[in-house]
């Protein structure tokens, strides 16, 4: 029973993680129409922001994670601009190349600039507690309330605010958005701005538990689409249970079966997924 | 109050509109006739800034605008209701309302005002403000696109085909309300239709769009009883 508790715990902390990094990227999907594959490089360089803030500048874990968010979704609205926003009118597959040349450049950069070998955040909130018989670090509730409280700021944004409906405007009809008056690059713009951003702070919150290494985004990016796909392409409730259903196939089967394997069933679960529901959880039926 | 000059749109290496040149004032309206492939989408996406064009030049209010980003151009005061509707499919019928309302956006009482407007002009976009624009008939998108046009309080509405694939019923609906559209709330309407019947039973004068070229120009009455109108588009 323990054993089970604390795999769930473990399983809804990766998922809020998952959650977060997968809800950016189908924000992105909706307005680009294809899946950004640098995005988990982009958050694999605001684990580093983070990093390099906590560790050679001494700032605090969190003015470290609000600084690397500020930063990345600079980087992100930079990244739209000169890798998607040129190939908007091009066939696809152009905007396909131009985000794998991204992400190879992210990964070698980072390669480059700061070695391959993973760094770990001092962590701000190492002592244990105890729930329910269960021991945690403070850091993995941390994770865990933080994720959520961005989930729930992102939909109320989303559906609350002209600006977060302007987003979703966009993501339904292109065409419509312009013709109402809305600029769409700029729409374009804050997705991005805002999706590398809340992956900034993914990335930020799990670096003490786990590492930051240049190899971390592509793993995560992997898993992302898996979410993404999981859910719906395009869904917003699909990332977000997706996310979740994800962290705890992972977690149980680790726990349970052997944590060597937890990629396997992650990349297991998608393609059982998918045979029965090809379109995603949440996925619209296409036509 | 809005003028063409020679202006030509060029669509995958195809002329689709040719030399175009025509002049609306204020507070008239126009009909565009044509057949399907004329070239009255892509005149309207032109002069809407969707489609940018080869040559000639487009001026709305003394000013050009066949340089302007189509989000420019309706906050100018000039906003099309384009063919296929193009609504927010899975937001409430409200919600695509106050995106029409974006350009107002730092004016709320106004765009209340307006709000109201279009509630009377289409009472069932008030019964149903809730339901997803997406779950409507084919009957009711096309209201809720012209009142979402109607939103940004333009000077000039083009409207795209507004009667395509509703029931005759319907299209009188639509066509009494777009009367009303000129003649209560005196905007500037410029309506392309291939019905031309019904075009040219509301409007005050009209163009005629072949191929590209518009071929034929005068009062709607005058239109009615031109031979190769007649031919061409009334069936007669």
């Amino acid at each position: 029973m323990e054993l089970f508790l604390q795999q769930i715990i473990n399983g809804i902390m990766l998922g809020s993680t998952y959650a977060v990094v997968a809800l950016g990227l189908t924000l992105v999907f909706g307005i680009l129409h294809i899946p950004n594959f640098a995005h988990g490089h982009l958050y694999m360089l605001g684990g580093y922001v983070t990093f390099f803030l906590v560790t050679l500048y001494g700032f605090g874990f969190w003015t470290a994670m609000i600084s690397s968010m500020v930063v990345l979704a600079l980087v992100g609205m930079f990244v739209e601009r000169v890798v998607y926003r040129p190939l908007r009118n091009q066939p696809h597959i152009n905007s396909f190349i131009s985000a794998i040349g991204a992400l190879m450049f992210l990964e070698t950069f980072v390669i480059v600039a700061w070695g391959p070998q993973g760094q770990r955040i001092p962590n701000p909130y190492p002592n244990p507690i105890e729930i329910m018989g269960i021991i945690l670090t403070q850091q993995r509730l941390l994770v865990i309330i933080a994720a959520i409280v961005l989930i729930i700021l992102l939909q109320l944004f989303l559906k609350k605010t002209t600006p977060g409906t302007t987003i979703e405007a966009v993501a339904q009809n292109r065409e419509g958005a312009m013709l109402v008056g809305i600029n769409v690059n700029r729409v374009s713009s804050m997705t991005f701005a805002i999706a590398t951003a809340t992956a900034a702070a993914a990335a930020s919150l799990v670096a003490p538990i786990f590492m930051v290494s240049p190899s971390m985004g592509a793993l995560l990016g992997m898993k992302a689409f898996i979410i993404v796909i999981l859910g719906g392409l395009g869904s917003v409730p699909g990332a977000i249970c997706g996310g979740y259903i994800l962290g705890l196939i992972e977690a149980l089967g680790g726990g349970y079966i052997s944590a060597d394997y937890k990629d396997v069933f992650a990349f297991g679960a998608l393609i059982l997924i998918l045979a029965i529901k090809p379109t995603g959880l949440f996925g619209k039926e296409a036509g | 109050m809005l003028k063409l000059k020679e202006v030509t749109t060029v669509i995958g290496g195809f002329a689709a509109i040719r030399n175009v040149s025509l002049e609306i004032e204020k507070g008239e309206f126009v009909a565009l006739l044509g057949s399907n492939g004329a070239g009255k989408t892509t005149l309207f996406r032109t002069i809407a800034g969707v489609l940018k064009p080869a040559n000639g030049s487009i001026e709305f209010k003394g000013l050009k605008i066949n340089k302007l980003p189509p989000h420019k151009i309706v906050a100018l005061g000039l906003s099309l209701c384009p063919e296929g509707r193009q609504l927010f499919p899975q937001l409430s019928v409200y919600k695509n309302l106050m995106l029409g309302a974006y350009t107002r956006r730092k004016d709320p009482k106004g765009v209340q005002q307006t709000l109201e407007q279009v509630y009377e002009l289409f009472p069932i976009l008030k019964e149903r403000r809730n339901q997803p624009a997406g779950t409507f008939s084919g009957g009711q998108q096309q209201m809720l696109a012209i009142a979402r046009a109607l939103m940004s309080k333009p000077d000039m509405l083009l409207l795209d085909e507004p009667s395509m694939g509703l029931a005759p019923l319907v299209v009188q609906k639509i066509a009494d309300a777009i009367k009303s559209i000129s003649k209560e709330m005196g905007t500037t309407v410029f309506l392309s239709e291939q019905n031309a019947n019904m075009a040219l039973m509301i409007t005050d004068r009209g163009y005629v769009l072949e191929n590209g070229k518009l071929v034929l120009s005068g009062l709607s009455r005058e239109l009615r009883n031109n031979d190769m109108v007649k031919k061409a588009y009334l069936g007669a």
